[in-house]
C-alpha cells in the first residue's frame, strides 16, 4: 500500500496559522449532529500528535464536506484542501467507509453513480429519449491510470 | 446562447422531471443545450475524498469534451459544478497537473486546454438578457411563501466558485435564487440557518440518521417562518429534503409537509407548463395542494 | 549670485596632496582577534597609499584605544583616521568624538568592520579571514583618502507646535507643550475635542468614569492661554521641513459663534434630525446640536448637511429667531488658514471595526447583536437610554447577555493584528453589568484573553470571581427568534471538546480598532510611512518610538498602534518632549549627508526633484537649476543615480568615495569577489545581525555601506562588471519598510531596468541580485550569499571577462550613436 505525499496538497505552514478559535467546529453541522471532531481539532492534532494518528481514527469521515469551516477561518486556511488530503491519506491506509467504496466501484464499473434500473419507462413518462450508455470502457481505462485500484477494487 | 448540458448521474437517473423542466424552460429562454457524452462529474463528496488523481482525471475528460465542441459547460447540480469548476481552475493553474492528466487522457485522444468556463444553471438564468425574457414569459405569478436552498457546494469555498468577486472580510452570501423566484411572484422568506448543509453527504457517506438530523434542523427553521415549499438546485439537496421528510415522518413522527421543487420546475409552472409536465406529480411530497390552492392544477 | 558661489565652494573637493592617514586595526580581545591576525592587517595597511601609521591594539575603544588616536592626530598630525573594528553602527559615534576632540573633523573618520561582517562570519577560515580584512581596510582607506570635512548644517526651529487630532492624545500632547511655554494649535476634525475617550463610559482597569477624569482636561485645552483650539478643522496641506513648517488649515463653518450659551433653546425648535454620531447612531440629534453635554468648546454648531438651509438660501430660521443671544450666523464661510509651526505632533486616533461583512454574526441584521461601542453609550448616564442596561429590539433589560471578543481582529479576513484594548473591555463591561444588575448572566466568548498590563490580571480574575462565565470558543454561527429577538450562539466549547449552544438577551461584539479610513491623507501630507497594518510607523520600534522618518514630526496615540488611555497619554506626553526638546532648544543640526547639485552642470531637468520622497529639491526651468533644500533633504541620495549630468551627488557618500571602494574590491582576483551594496538601515544592519548571530557564510562578499539602496547607482553595477566583478548583490529595506518614504521603489526600478539591459547584452542576469533584507534577517543574508556563491561557482574566469567584454562593445555603440 503507496501512502502519498499529504503536504503536497496542503501547505504544512498553513497548519501553524490556526490559533484555535474554534470558529470552524462553531458552524460545523457534523459536529451537532455525529461525533465528529471538526477542522479545529484535527488541525491541532496534527500539529500535536502527527497526521499519522488522524488518518486512522474512523471519524475522519464524518464531515458534510460543506466548506463552512473555510468560509469562517479567520486565518484564511485552505481547510477544505487539508480534509481531502487526510482523507486521500486514509483511504489508502484502508480507513474508508464501506458505503463510500461501493459508490466509488460502481462508479469506476459503470461511470456513473447511481444505479440504473427500469430508467427508460421513467424517462419516457417525462417525455425524454433513453439515456445513452455512459463511456464505461474509457472511463475504466481513465482510473486504472490514475491508480484507482491502489485504493479501491474494481 | 449555448451550453453543453451537463446533466449529471441523479438527475436523468433518479428525478428525470427535472432534466424536463430544465429542457423546456431552457428551451423557451432560449439556451440552447447541446448533449455530449459526459460520464459522472464524479463528485465532490467521494471521489475526491478517497482518491484525487481519479476525481482530477474524470473531471479533466468531461471538460475536454466540452472543449472539444468548443461550449462552456452548464450544470444542474451544485455537485457537479463545484468539481467541474474546481477542476478547470486546479488544471488552469498548474502546469505539472495538467501534465499528469493530459498524459493519461491523451490515449483516449482528449487533451485539456483550458479553453472553456463551467457554470451552474441558477447563473445562467440570472443574466439580465435571459431574466429580462424570463419577465416576458411568465404567465401565471406562484403566490407562494419559499424557502430558498442553495446547495454549499454551489458556493463553497467562494474563493473557488466565485473567485476575485469578494474582498476578503465578506463571506460569500448568493441571493440569486430569491431574486429569480421574486420575478415569479414568489415570496422568497429568510429563514435560520439558509445557508446550512442539507445533511446529504454526512448520510450518504458516513451516517444516515446523522445526515437526516440536519435536514430537520433546517425543516425546523423553514416552518418556523411558516415557509410553504421549497426550492432547490441539486437533485442531492432534492433526495434529502423530499425523501428526508418522509423519513423523519416515519422517525420522528413529526410530519413537516413541505414540497420541494426543482428550480426549474417553479420556472416552468411560471411559464404556464402544466405539473406534469415539469415532473412535479413524482415527488414524494406532494405539492398538489399547494399548487390547487393557487389555481395550478 | 551669491547662492551659486555658495554652492560652488561647498563642493570643492578636498585637498589631497598631504594625506596622512593613521590606521588602528582593533583586536577586540579575541573577538577579531582569535580569527584575524591583526599584526598582519596592519602592516599590510602601513604600505597603502596616503597611511603614515598603522597600528593594532587590544581595544580601540577603550580610554586608552581612544586616547592614542587622539594622540596621535595632535603628534602625528594625521588629517585621516581609519578603525577597522566592530560596525560603524555600534562605535562610529565613540571615534568620531575622539577625532574632534582632537581637532580634527569627525567626517573624516572611517571604519572598516572587520568583527560584524569578517570574523564573526568566518570563524573557521583565518587565512581567508586574514585576506578579506585587508581588503576592507583596503577599501576604508581609498575611500577615507576621498572624504572632506564637513560643517552639519543648523536651522531654526519655530517655537509653535500643531497637534493634529483631539483625542486623548492629542489633548495631552497639547496640554504638554503649551505647559512648557509653547504655542500650540489643536487641530480637530470635528465640532468638539474629547474623542473616542470621551464616547467611554468607564476606563480600565480603574473603572473610573471616563468623561469625569477627561472633561477637565478638555476644558483646560480651552481656556489654556497657549492653545489655540481649531475644531471643525483639517489639515489640507503641509509644506516645508523640520522647524519650519507651513501648514493650510480648512476651517469649516460654524455657523454659530462663540457668544453661544448652549441654552439649547434652538435645538427645541429645529424640525431636521439625523443619527447621533456622539452615541454611536443610537440615537436621534437636530441638524443644530452639541457633540454631547461636556463638549468643548462649548459651542452650538449647525450641520449643514442636514440643514434646511444648505442650499444657501435661507428657508427656515427657527433657530435665529429662538436665540436670545443671537448667535446664529448664516453667513460664516469655510475659510483657510496659514499656520507656520517647527514641529508637529499626529494624534489622529483610530477608527472602529465594522462587522457588517462577518454575516454569520448578524450585525446590522439582528437589533440585539451590537458592539462594544454601542455599548458603552447604552450603559453611559448620558446616553440614549440614559444609562440603562436596556436591549434595542425591546427596551427590555436583558437578563443573558453574551461577549464575543477578537471580532474584526487577528483575522486575514479583517485585521491581522491584536487590537490591544477589547479584552479589558470586554472585562470592564462585564463587571459594570455585575455592578448595576446584578442578577445578569454573563457569558464572554474568547479565544486568548490577553490581561498584560499593571491591574489587568487583578480585574480579569475579580470579572471569574464575580460570577461572569468565560468559554474558550468564538461562536460559528448567530441565529435569531424573530418572534423574541433573542439570538441563539452556536459553537464548540474548545477547552471541554463539546459543542454548545446559548440563548442570549443580547450580544455584545468586541470589535477592535483600525486606523483612521482617511489616515493616508495625513501620511501623504506629512511623508509617514505605514506599517503593514496601516498603522503610522515609529523611526526605529524601540529606540525612537514617538518619532517619525519625518523630522519634526512625532506620534501620539493609537493611530501608531492600537493601544488604551494610559498608553495614549504616556506616549503623547512622550511626543511633547520630543518636540519641546526641538524647540526648547531653538535651532537643530542635520548629518552633512544630503544631496549637492552643481549648479553649473544642472540642466533643471528635474528628474531628481521627481525621485525626491521629500519634495527637498526645488527648482524649475526658468531658474535654470534646481537645489537641495539641505534641512529638508534627508540624505537617502535617491536623486544622485537619477541625474545624467553628473551635477548631483550626496555628501560623505561621494561617486568618488563609493568608485573608489569598488576599484580597491576589484583590485585584485575580481571574478571570485561578490561586492554587495548594503543600505545602513536594513541591509547592513542585517548582515551585522547575521555576525552577531555567527551565521558564517562565504568570505569573498565585501560589504559597501549606503545610507539607502536607492543610492546604488546602476554605473556602479557597470563598473562592477566591466572590472570583471563575480556578482554583485544590491540590498536594502523590504518595499514597505524603508527608511526614506519608500525611495527604494527606485532601487527596485533601476536594477530591473539593468537586469533588461543584461539580457539585451547578453549577459548571465543572475550576476545582479536584488534582495531585501531586513535588520532581522541575518539568516537571509547568509542564504543570498550563499546562493550567490553557488551561483558564481557555476561561472568560469573566462565567461566573466567575456561578459565584461560583451558590456564595453555595448557601451562603445551607445557612445557611437549618440
Amino acid at each position: 500500500m503507496t501512502t502519498i505525499k499529504l503536504w503536497k496538497f496542503f501547505a504544512r505552514e498553513d497548519l501553524y496559522e490556526c490559533y484555535q478559535c474554534a470558529r470552524c467546529t462553531g458552524s460545523c453541522p457534523a459536529m451537532e449532529v455525529a461525533p465528529a471532531f471538526g477542522p479545529r481539532e484535527t488541525i491541532l492534532k496534527c500539529l500535536n500528535v502527527g497526521h499519522e494518528k488522524v488518518v486512522q481514527d474512523e471519524r475522519i469521515w464524518l464531515c458534510c464536506t460543506c466548506n463552512v469551516c473555510e468560509d469562517r477561518c479567520p486565518q484564511k486556511i485552505p481547510i477544505s484542501d487539508l480534509l481531502v488530503a487526510l482523507r486521500n491519506s486514509a483511504a489508502r491506509r484502508g480507513n474508508i467507509p464501506g458505503r463510500l467504496v461501493m459508490a466509488i466501484e460502481l462508479l469506476a464499473k459503470t461511470g456513473r453513480s447511481m444505479i440504473v434500473h427500469q430508467l427508460d419507462e421513467m424517462r419516457a413518462h417525462h417525455g425524454l429519449a433513453p439515456l445513452p450508455p455512459a463511456p464505461v470502457e474509457e472511463i475504466r481505462a481513465i482510473l486504472e491510470k490514475t491508480g484507482l485500484r491502489e485504493v479501491v477494487e474494481f | 446562447m449555448k451550453y453543453a448540458l451537463f446533466l449529471g448521474c441523479a438527475i436523468p437517473i433518479k428525478y428525470p422531471g427535472f432534466e424536463a423542466a430544465t429542457r423546456l424552460v431552457c428551451q423557451r429562454l432560449g439556451i440552447e443545450l447541446v448533449d455530449l457524452p459526459f460520464s459522472c462529474c464524479p463528485p465532490p463528496t467521494s471521489m475526491k475524498l478517497v482518491h484525487y488523481d481519479s476525481w482530477l482525471a474524470l473531471a479533466a475528460r468531461n471538460l475536454c469534451l466540452a472543449e472539444e465542441a468548443g461550449l462552456d459547460v452548464m450544470t444542474l447540480c451544485s455537485g457537479c459544478v463545484n468539481t467541474l469548476k474546481e477542476a478547470n481552475r486546479t488544471l488552469k493553474q498548474s502546469e505539472s497537473k495538467k501534465r499528469r492528466v493530459n498524459k493519461i487522457l491523451e490515449e483516449h485522444n482528449h487533451r485539456f486546454k483550458g479553453t472553456i468556463d463551467v457554470t451552474h444553471i441558477l447563473d445562467v438564468l440570472y443574466q439580465d438578457t435571459i431574466v429580462e425574457r424570463l419577465i416576458k414569459e411568465t404567465v401565471r405569478d406562484l403566490p407562494m411563501r419559499i424557502g430558498c436552498h442553495y446547495g454549499c457546494h454551489y458556493f463553497r469555498p467562494p474563493g473557488i466558485m466565485y473567485p476575485g468577486e469578494l474582498s476578503d472580510a465578506e463571506s460569500y452570501v448568493p441571493v440569486q435564487m430569491d431574486h429569480l423566484l421574486s420575478i415569479i411572484g414568489m415570496e422568497p422568506m429568510e429563514y435560520s440557518r439558509k445557508f446550512l448543509c442539507c445533511g446529504s453527504p454526512l448520510g450518504a457517506n458516513a451516517d444516515q440518521d446523522a445526515g437526516y438530523a440536519i435536514t430537520q434542523t433546517k425543516l425546523q427553521y423553514m416552518r418556523d417562518r411558516d415557509i410553504e415549499a421549497l426550492s432547490v438546485i441539486c437533485p442531492s439537496c432534492f433526495e434529502q429534503f423530499d425523501m428526508g421528510q418522509i423519513v423523519l415522518g416515519r422517525k420522528t413522527k413529526e410530519k413537516y409537509k413541505i414540497p420541494t421543487f426543482f428550480l426549474t420546475q417553479l420556472l416552468g409552472l411560471a411559464m404556464g407548463l402544466s405539473a406534469k409536465e415539469v415532473g412535479v406529480d413524482v415527488h414524494r411530497i406532494k405539492a398538489r395542494k399547494l399548487l390547487d390552492g393557487i389555481g395550478i392544477g | 549670485m551669491k547662492e551659486k558661489a555658495e554652492i560652488r565652494e561647498q563642493l570643492q573637493a578636498p585637498d589631497s596632496r598631504d594625506l596622512r592617514i593613521g590606521v588602528y586595526v582593533c583586536h577586540c580581545g579575541k573577538n577579531i582577534g582569535g580569527t584575524v591576525d591583526c599584526v598582519k592587517v596592519a602592516e599590510h595597511a602601513r604600505d597603502l597609499p596616503g597611511v603614515v601609521l598603522a597600528k593594532d591594539s587590544l581595544y580601540t575603544c577603550s580610554e586608552p584605544g581612544q586616547e592614542q588616536i587622539k594622540a596621535d592626530i595632535k603628534e602625528q598630525k594625521l588629517n585621516r583616521v581609519v578603525v577597522a573594528s566592530c560596525t560603524p553602527r555600534l562605535h562610529e559615534p565613540t571615534f568620531r568624538a575622539a577625532c574632534e576632540a582632537a581637532g580634527l573633523n569627525p567626517y573624516l573618520l572611517e571604519m572598516a568592520n572587520i568583527r560584524e561582517h569578517c570574523s564573526w562570519v568566518h570563524l573557521h577560515d583565518k587565512e581567508a579571514a586574514t585576506e578579506k580584512a585587508k581588503d576592507l581596510v583596503s577599501m576604508a582607506v581609498s575611500r577615507a583618502a576621498r572624504l572632506a570635512p564637513q560643517v552639519e548644517l543648523t536651522v531654526p526651529v519655530t517655537r509653535k507646535a500643531m497637534v493634529i487630532g483631539g483625542g486623548v492624545a492629542g489633548i495631552q500632547a497639547a496640554l504638554d507643550m503649551a505647559d512648557a511655554g509653547y504655542h500650540v494649535y489643536l487641530v480637530e476634525r470635528s465640532g468638539s475635542i474629547g474623542g473616542r475617550m470621551a464616547q467611554l463610559d468607564k476606563t480600565f482597569p480603574t473603572m473610573d468614569c471616563s468623561i469625569c477624569i477627561l472633561a477637565p482636561k478638555m476644558s483646560e485645552v480651552g481656556r489654556h492661554p497657549n492653545i489655540e483650539l481649531l475644531t471643525l478643522s483639517e489639515v489640507k496641506s503641509v509644506s516645508g521641513y523640520i522647524g519650519n513648517f507651513n501648514v493650510e488649515v480648512l476651517k469649516k463653518a460654524r455657523y454659530v459663534s462663540k457668544e453661544c450659551t448652549s441654552c439649547g433653546d434652538c435645538i427645541q425648535v429645529c424640525p431636521q434630525l439625523a443619527p447621533d454620531e456622539f452615541n454611536a447612531g443610537l440615537s436621534i440629534r437636530h441638524a443644530i446640536y452639541i457633540p454631547f453635554a461636556q463638549a468643548v468648546p462649548s459651542t452650538f454648531l449647525i450641520d449643514m448637511g442636514q440643514c434646511l438651509n444648505n442650499q444657501g438660501i435661507v428657508a427656515c430660521d427657527r433657530c435665529f429667531q429662538a436665540c436670545s443671544h443671537k448667535c446664529i450666523d448664516f453667513s460664516q464661510r469655510d475659510q483657510i488658514i496659514e499656520i507656520e509651526v517647527g514641529t508637529i505632533v499626529v494624534a489622529t486616533g483610530v477608527d472602529v471595526y465594522d462587522p457588517t461583512a462577518l454575516t454569520e454574526l448578524g450585525y446590522g441584521k439582528f437589533p440585539n447583536v451590537i458592539t462594544t461601542l454601542e455599548f458603552e453609550r447604552l450603559i453611559n448616564a448620558g446616553g440614549p437610554s440614559s444609562g440603562e442596561l436596556i436591549r434595542p429590539s425591546d427596551r427590555r433589560r436583558p437578563s443573558k447577555v453574551a461577549f464575543l471578543q477578537c471580532i474584526g481582529s487577528r483575522s486575514k479576513r479583517s485585521n491581522p493584528y491584536c487590537s490591544n484594548v477589547c479584552c479589558m473591555n470586554t472585562i470592564k463591561d462585564a463587571l459594570l453589568i455585575r455592578e448595576h444588575w446584578p442578577e445578569t448572566e454573563i457569558y464572554v466568548f474568547y479565544i486568548d484573553i490577553r490581561a498584560f498590563g499593571k491591574g489587568f490580571e487583578d480585574l480579569f480574575r475579580r470579572a471569574r470571581r464575580e460570577g461572569v462565565i468565560f468559554i474558550r470558543g468564538i461562536p460559528g454561527e448567530i441565529i435569531e427568534d424573530i418572534n423574541t429577538g433573542d439570538v441563539t450562539l452556536l459553537g464548540e466549547n474548545t477547552l471541554l471538546g463539546e459543542q454548545y449552544r446559548y440563548s442570549m438577551d443580547m450580544v455584545i461584539l468586541s470589535v477592535g480598532i483600525k486606523p483612521r479610513r482617511d489616515s493616508e491623507d495625513i501620511q501623504r501630507l506629512l511623508n509617514l510611512s505605514t506599517d503593514t497594518d496601516g498603522f503610522y510607523m515609529e523611526a526605529h520600534p524601540k529606540l525612537r518610538p514617538v518619532d517619525t522618518t519625518t523630522g519634526g514630526v512625532f506620534l501620539a496615540g493609537a493611530a501608531e498602534g492600537p493601544k488604551d488611555i494610559k498608553d495614549s497619554v504616556t506616549q503623547a506626553s512622550a511626543a511633547a518632549s520630543r518636540a519641546n526638546i526641538l524647540m526648547s532648544r531653538g535651532e537643530v543640526r542635520v548629518p552633512a549627508l544630503t544631496s549637492r547639485i552643481d549648479p553649473d552642470k544642472c540642466t533643471a531637468c528635474g528628474l531628481c526633484a521627481r525621485v525626491c520622497p521629500y519634495h527637498a529639491i526645488q527648482g524649475s526651468k526658468e531658474q535654470g537649476y534646481y537645489r537641495v533644500i539641505e534641512a529638508a533633504c534627508q540624505g537617502c541620495g535617491a536623486c544622485v543615480p537619477e541625474c545624467r549630468f553628473e551635477a548631483i551627488d550626496q555628501t560623505h557618500f561621494t561617486e568618488a568615495q563609493i568608485v573608489s571602494q569598488i576599484d580597491s574590491v576589484l583590485a585584485n582576483d575580481p571574478h571570485e569577489k561578490i561586492v554587495a551594496f548594503a543600505c545602513n538601515w536594513c541591509s547592513y544592519a542585517g548582515a551585522d545581525f547575521a555576525g552577531v548571530s555567527r551565521l558564517q557564510y562565504p568570505h569573498n562578499v565585501r560589504i559597501i555601506r549606503t545610507m539607502c539602496s536607492a543610492r546604488v547607482s546602476p554605473a556602479w553595477i557597470e563598473r562592477a562588471l566591466l572590472k570583471g566583478v563575480g556578482a554583485v548583490l544590491v540590498s536594502g529595506c523590504h518595499p514597505a519598510d524603508c527608511h526614506y518614504n519608500n525611495a527604494n521603489q527606485n532601487t527596485a526600478r533601476r536594477v530591473e531596468r539593468f537586469w533588461k539591459r543584461m539580457e539585451r547584452i547578453g549577459i548571465n542576469k543572475d550576476r545582479l541580485r536584488l534582495a531585501w533584507v531586513s535588520a532581522a534577517e541575518g539568516a537571509q543574508f547568509a542564504r543570498v550569499i550563499e546562493e550567490m556563491e553557488a551561483g558564481l561557482q557555476k561561472l568560469s574566469p573566462r565567461q566573466i571577462s567575456q561578459d565584461a567584454e560583451k558590456l564595453r562593445k555595448s557601451l562603445v555603440k551607445k557612445s557611437e550613436t549618440t
